[in-house]
C-alpha cells in the first residue's frame, strides 16, 4: 500500500522524524482519537460521545439483555471506531472482515464472506472494449447488479450502454434508453462504466481519503470511510461514479455471499459507489461479471504488465482509444474496433 | 535566434505529447518479461475437460474438448453409405433427416454439407484439401475462409476467455458461440431495459 500523507500537527512535539520520540504508529486509531484539540471541539466531541456512549452501554452493560445483543453492540462499537482501511495493519483489517461477517450473522442469521485480500504481484488492470462487437444486448448489466449486490430498488447500475448512430460519437446524442430489438440497424453500441484512471481526479478531491488507487490499479472506496459529499461524483469526467441517495436493499437470498471489504460488501445510505473491477474476482484470478456475462466477447480484462496477456496483444495491434484523452487522467480501459 | 525558438517549441511539443500519450504508455513497454503466478486458470475449470491446441511453436490455447461427445450417438451409425447413395434410398413421401438444419452460412454455390463434413467418415471434418480434421480442430475449417477473424482469436481479441484471466488461455473455439450452420449472431430484445425506461 502506498504510504498516505496525514497533515502534520505543527503545535505537538518535535518535526524532525528522526529521533526516538515517538513516530507515531498509522493504524488510523492514533490519528484520530489522539488529536489535541481546543476547549470548543473537546466540548463537541464530549456531547457526541455522550450520546452515543449512553447508547451503546446501555445495551452492552444491561442486565436484561441477551448475548446476542451485548456482541452486537460490541462489535457495533468496535466498528464505529475503525480507522482508515488504508491506515489498517494486516491485523485490523483481518478483524475489521472478520467483525463484518458476525454482524451479518447475527441481524440476518446468514453466513458471509468477506475478505481483505490484497492486489497481486506485478499486476496492473486493464480493460478493452470492442465497439464492433457490442450489440446492446445488457448481459453485462444484469451480471453486474448480481455480482455487485447493486441496490435493486432504485436499479443501481455501474455500467451504461450507449446506442450511437453510425458515423457519431457524440455521448449528447446518444440513446441510453433504447427500447427495442438490438442490435438496431445502423447503429453501434458503447458500454461506459469506472475507467480506473491511472490519473483518477475522483481521488484527487475527496476530502476524507475514502478513495484511492490499489496497487493493482484498481480506484476503490472505503464505504466506511466515505462522508457522501459526491466531491468524487463531481470530479469523475465519465460519469463512473454512483451515489446510494437511500439504504440499497438486496433481497436476502440475492445476496452475493462472496464479498471483498473494497467490493461488493452491503453499502449503507449515503456513500458512493461504482465499479471495481469485480475486485473480489478478479484478485482471484476470475473476469469481472460483465466479462463474463458478455455474449459476444467485446469485452476484455487482463494483465497490463504481462507481455503475453491478451490485453497487450489488443493494445498493440489494435487501433484503440480512450474517452476525452485530452484530460490526462489515462483510464486503463480501452476502445477499438475488428 | 531562430534557432533557439524552433528547438524550444519542438522540446514543448514532446512534453505535451507525452503528457497526452506517455507515462501509462512508456510504463507498460518497459514491461517484457513474462510474469510468474501463483494462481492458474485451470484452478477455476477443474470439471471441465480441455484439450490443447498448438496454434504455431509460441502461441497455444486450450479449448473445450468436444470430439468425445459424438460417442454417445456417432454419425456413422446412419451414413454407413455415401450421401447420394443414402438419399437416393429415401421414399417420396418421407421426411428429408436434418430437415432442421438449414445452411445460413455463405451461398448454396460454396458451402454444401460436404464443405465440412466428411462425407467417408462422417465422425470427423474435413478441409478443402481433402485432409480429415477431429470435431476438436474445427477452428482449422473456419480460419480457412474467416483468417482475418483467426487472426484476431489467436492474438486474443477476437472470441471469449474461459476460466478467467490468468494463463494458460483457456478459450473458446469459433463454434462455442457461432452455430456453423446459422453463424450470425440474431437480434433479441436486450436482457434488460435502462432504469428510466422502467420507471417512466
Amino acid at each position: 500500500m502506498e504510504p498516505v500523507q496525514l497533515p502534520e500537527n505543527k503545535n505537538t512535539g518535535c518535526q524532525s522524524g528522526h529521533c526516538s520520540c515517538g513516530k507515531k504508529k498509522e493504524d488510523g486509531f492514533e490519528q484520530v482519537m489522539s488529536k489535541p484539540s481546543d476547549r470548543r471541539d473537546a466540548l463537541k466531541k464530549l456531547t457526541l460521545g455522550l450520546l452515543t456512549g449512553v447508547g451503546f452501554t446501555s445495551t452492552s452493560c444491561s442486565v436484561t439483555a441477551g448475548d446476542a445483543k451485548k456482541e452486537k453492540a460490541q462489535l457495533n462499537w468496535e466498528e464505529f471506531f475503525k480507522g482508515n482501511y488504508q491506515l489498517m495493519t494486516d491485523d485490523e483489517k483481518n478483524s475489521t472482515v472478520k467483525r463484518l461477517e458476525r454482524l451479518y450473522e447475527l441481524n440476518n442469521g446468514r453466513k458471509i464472506n468477506v475478505s481483505a485480500q490484497g492486489p497481486m504481484k506485478d499486476v496492473l488492470y486493464g480493460y478493452a472494449f470492442n465497439i464492433s462487437k457490442c450489440q446492446g444486448y445488457m448481459d453485462c448489466i444484469n451480471a453486474c447488479v448480481q455480482e455487485n449486490n447493486q441496490d435493486r430498488n432504485s436499479q443501481m447500475q455501474y455500467i451504461r450502454i450507449h446506442e450511437h448512430k453510425n458515423g457519431s460519437m457524440d455521448f449528447e446524442l446518444a440513446d441510453d434508453n433504447f427500447y427495442h430489438e438490438v442490435p438496431a440497424a445502423g447503429h453501434f453500441y458503447i458500454g461506459t462504466q469506472c475507467f480506473h484512471c491511472e490519473n483518477p481526479p475522483c481521488v484527487e478531491v475527496c476530502p476524507v481519503k475514502a478513495t484511492w488507487k490499489e496497487k493493482d490499479g484498481i480506484v476503490v472506496i472505503d464505504y466506511d470511510w466515505c462522508i457522501g459529499c459526491r466531491y468524487c461524483m463531481a470530479a469523475c469526467p465519465y460519469d463512473g461514479r454512483r451515489f446510494n441517495w437511500a439504504t440499497p436493499e438486496v433481497p436476502a437470498d440475492e445476496v452475493n455471499h462472496n464479498q471483498h471489504y473494497l467490493g461488493n460488501r452491503l453499502r449503507k445510505k449515503g456513500v458512493m459507489e461504482k465499479c471495481t473491477f469485480c475486485i473480489q474476482r478478479s484478485r482471484n484470478g476470475k473476469s469481472p461479471a460483465c466479462v463474463e456475462a458478455c455474449p459476444t466477447g467485446a469485452r476484455i480484462f487482463g494483465n497490463l504488465l504481462d507481455p503475453n496477456s491478451e490485453i497487450r496483444w489488443v493494445l498493440a495491434n489494435k487501433k484503440v482509444f480512450r474517452l476525452k484523452e485530452d484530460l490526462g487522467t489515462e483510464p486503463k480501459f480501452w476502445y477499438f474496433m475488428d | 535566434m531562430i534557432l533557439h525558438y524552433s528547438c524550444s517549441s519542438s522540446h514543448q511539443h514532446d512534453e505535451q505529447h507525452d503528457k497526452v500519450h506517455g507515462p501509462l504508455a512508456n510504463r507498460l513497454r518497459a514491461y517484457t518479461d513474462s510474469i510468474e503466478y501463483e494462481k492458474s486458470s485451470l484452478d477455476a475449470m477443474q470439471q471441465v475437460k480441455l484439450v490443447l491446441a498448438q496454434i504455431h511453436d509460441t502461441v497455444s490455447v486450450l479449448l473445450p474438448e468436444r470430439t468425445s461427445m459424438i460417442r454417445s450417438y456417432p454419425c456413422s451409425n446412419c451414413h454407413t453409405q455415401p450421401l447420394a447413395k443414402l438419399s437416393a434410398g429415401r421414399k417420396a413421401d418421407e421426411r428429408k433427416s436434418h430437415w432442421d438444419i438449414a445452411i445460413i452460412h455463405g451461398s448454396a454455390e460454396v458451402m454444401n454439407c460436404q464443405t465440412c463434413h466428411d462425407e467417408k467418415n462422417m465422425n470427423e471434418l474435413v478441409l478443402l484439401t481433402g485432409n480429415a480434421i477431429l470435431f476438436d480442430e474445427s477452428f482449422k475449417q473456419c480460419r480457412q475462409c474467416h483468417s482475418t477473424q483467426y487472426a484476431d482469436w489467436v492474438g486474443g481479441s477476437h472470441g471469449k476467455r474461459l476460466g478467467g484471466w490468468l494463463p494458460p488461455r483457456i478459450m473458446n473455439t469459433c463454434v462455442s458461440c457461432h452455430n456453423p450452420h446459422k453463424p450470425a449472431f440474431e437480434s433479441r430484445w436486450p436482457s434488460r431495459l435502462n432504469t428510466s425506461s422502467l420507471t417512466e
